[in-house]
């Protein structure tokens, strides 16, 4: 990607100790893609009164203390990193991308929304099944209780959210919505349509760092029958080996 | 330092660990958390002569009640309480010795406010996830106390008895939790100038908080206006205290344990000065709001903070006057 697709962020307030950076640019696919490596870079170069930062989709909430700092400040910071992009660096990221490739029981009882999902979209549920395996995934930001959001999901068109929310979705479970998919950490409600589930434990909060993926890691989901499932004696989530 | 048991004799209807929450979290999408009220949570520390962010113990509702096996030293703040030591009557707000073997009891007045911290001199022993005891329910880290719970402690006691007059006289930045509705401070969002006249009706309305609050957000019943346009709002994140019109014909304002939103304008956010009180809010409460520009909110914030440094050097005096230097527990 060109420096060019970065011709400036829009910085506007919010509240009193928070801003809110997003990417100004008519296509979205620039705009998540963008305020990904945004973030990558306000990260690495953190300015002094920063707390913290909420990714969204295509959006990054700068949250600062006001007493240590001034919005001027924190603006004229993002901006000067925003401004600052040279192609070269944004392979430097703070870490290597880890591959992930995880078992994924696609059947009636784990992915009570296959069936929707395929007339949605105009293909046999067995086909969003190949759709879903034959897609590489980029974990775009960690969401709520550290659920990996990612983007990259190959259908003929996006899929919508369910009207009516499901209230409880089982942990492991393997959610699409738009071109995005998640894995549910634990058990609650969602919006997004439940189309599998892994044997995987995805966040264990007994152990210090409780996930082992990160934003920018690549995943693929790999269909594996119930018997296979449950042969794998599938623990805590692990990276492939890294590939240099 | 020695370690100190309290045996925990009464618990309320939610009582956990607590601390003022995580740091550098959200972005990994877990969010802050921490007390509700975390100036009271901060004063209570600071009165016992521990670090603003220690570990204490948060109650909302019903009574909590514990007994020590050693003499400590203990604050409570929060919601008006009745609080006795051994049956008598002990001050709120104020570092009291409680003596080993007589029973502590905390019962917050629920229609003043919502929740009591209890801080004690020293390390309480909690788990910690992502480096803070803050409870997080989404991810099954309850916190609640158990029968009984450690403390390290380097208090040696300075033989001042609950029933002798106060011995000391600090500059306690006490949380006002006063009968009738409570005024809460608003800075304009992007939401507000979507829906015409919204800001003029937030500002002449009454807002009662409604039973079906909870640590993500306190659900108010009140007059709102919905944005005329079907705008599509991607997840995004908000601060604490964002105040969001949903679909139905309700006010949400967001808590510490609010994730990513999606689809709802934000029409503003409360101040931070607001958000102690806001943090004692409990169902029946009314609400008004007012709406105030950046500056004046960063102000009252920077006279809050200087409230409570100011205590600080108070206690840190008087603790050290009486031979302590410095923190009770070593960082």
């Amino acid at each position: 990607m060109a420096a060019a697709q970065f011709p400036a962020v829009t910085v506007e307030p919010f509240g009193d100790s928070a801003v809110m950076v997003t990417v100004p640019h008519p296509d979205p696919v620039v705009r998540r893609t963008a305020i990904v490596d945004f973030r990558e870079r306000f990260l690495a170069h953190r300015p002094p009164g920063m707390v913290d930062v909420v990714s969204g989709l295509e959006s990054l909430l700068v949250e600062y203390d006001p007493l240590a700092t001034a919005p001027q400040h924190v603006e004229y910071a993002i901006r000067l990193l925003a401004g600052r992009m040279p192609a070269e660096q944004r392979s430097a990221r703070a870490r290597t991308a880890l591959r992930f490739a995880i078992p994924v029981v696609f059947d009636e009882e784990t992915g009570p929304d296959l069936r929707s999902v395929a007339e949605e979209v105009g293909l046999a549920p067995a086909e969003v099944v190949d759709a879903i395996a034959e897609s590489t995934f980029t974990i775009s930001l960690l969401g709520a209780a550290m659920a990996p959001m990612m983007d990259g999901l190959q259908v003929p068109r996006p899929v919508r959210r369910r009207a009516e929310p499901r209230t409880d979705v089982a942990p492991g479970a393997i959610m699409i919505a738009g071109t995005n998919a998640i894995i549910q950490p634990f058990p609650g409600p969602t919006g997004w349509r439940v189309v599998g589930r892994t044997p995987h434990t995805i966040v264990d909060i007994s152990r210090p760092d409780p996930v082992s993926f990160g934003t920018g890691d690549i995943v693929r989901f790999v269909p594996v029958t119930r018997d296979e499932a449950a042969a794998l004696d599938a623990g805590f989530l692990t990276p492939e080996e890294v590939r240099v | 330092m020695r370690t100190v048991g309290l045996d925990i004799t009464g618990t309320g209807w939610v009582t956990t660990f607590q601390d003022l929450g995580r740091r550098d979290t959200e972005r990994r999408g877990v969010p802050t958390g921490g007390a509700a009220d975390q100036h009271s949570a901060a004063v209570a520390n600071v009165l016992v002569g521990n670090p603003r962010d220690a570990t204490l113990i948060e109650n909302l509702g019903g009574e909590l009640a514990f007994v020590p096996d050693a003499d400590v030293l203990v604050a409570v703040t929060g919601a008006p309480a009745r609080v006795t030591v051994g049956g008598a009557p002990m001050a709120s707000w104020s570092p009291v010795v409680v003596p080993a073997g007589q029973e502590v009891r905390v019962r917050g007045d629920m229609g003043l406010g919502a929740r009591n911290y209890l801080a004690v001199g020293g390390a309480l022993a909690a788990e910690t996830l992502l480096g803070s005891a803050a409870p997080d329910a989404r991810m099954g880290f309850t916190q609640s106390l158990g029968q009984r719970v450690q403390l390290e402690s380097g208090f040696r006691g300075f033989g001042h008895s609950h029933f002798t007059p106060p011995l000391f006289r600090l500059p306690v930045p006490v949380l006002r939790c006063a009968e009738g509705p409570w005024f809460v401070d608003v800075v304009e969002s992007y939401g507000a100038r979507s829906i015409p006249g919204v800001r003029e009706l937030i500002a002449e309305s009454s807002y009662v908080v409604t039973a079906r609050s909870n640590h993500v957000g306190l659900r108010l019943d009140g007059p709102v206006l919905h944005p005329d346009t079907d705008t599509e709002i991607v997840s995004h994140g908000v601060p604490v205290g964002a105040l969001q019109i949903p679909h139905a014909d309700e006010l949400i304002v967001l808590g510490r344990y609010r994730s990513l939103t999606a689809g709802y304008p934000i029409v503003g956010v409360a101040s931070r000065a607001s958000l102690p009180l806001l943090g004692q809010a409990g169902p029946g409460r009314e609400l008004r709001f007012r709406w105030v520009d950046r500056e004046t909110s960063v102000r009252q914030s920077a006279e809050r903070e200087s409230e409570v440094r100011a205590l600080e050097l108070a206690t840190a005096e008087a603790f050290g006057a009486l031979g302590f230097t410095g923190h009770l527990i070593s960082p």
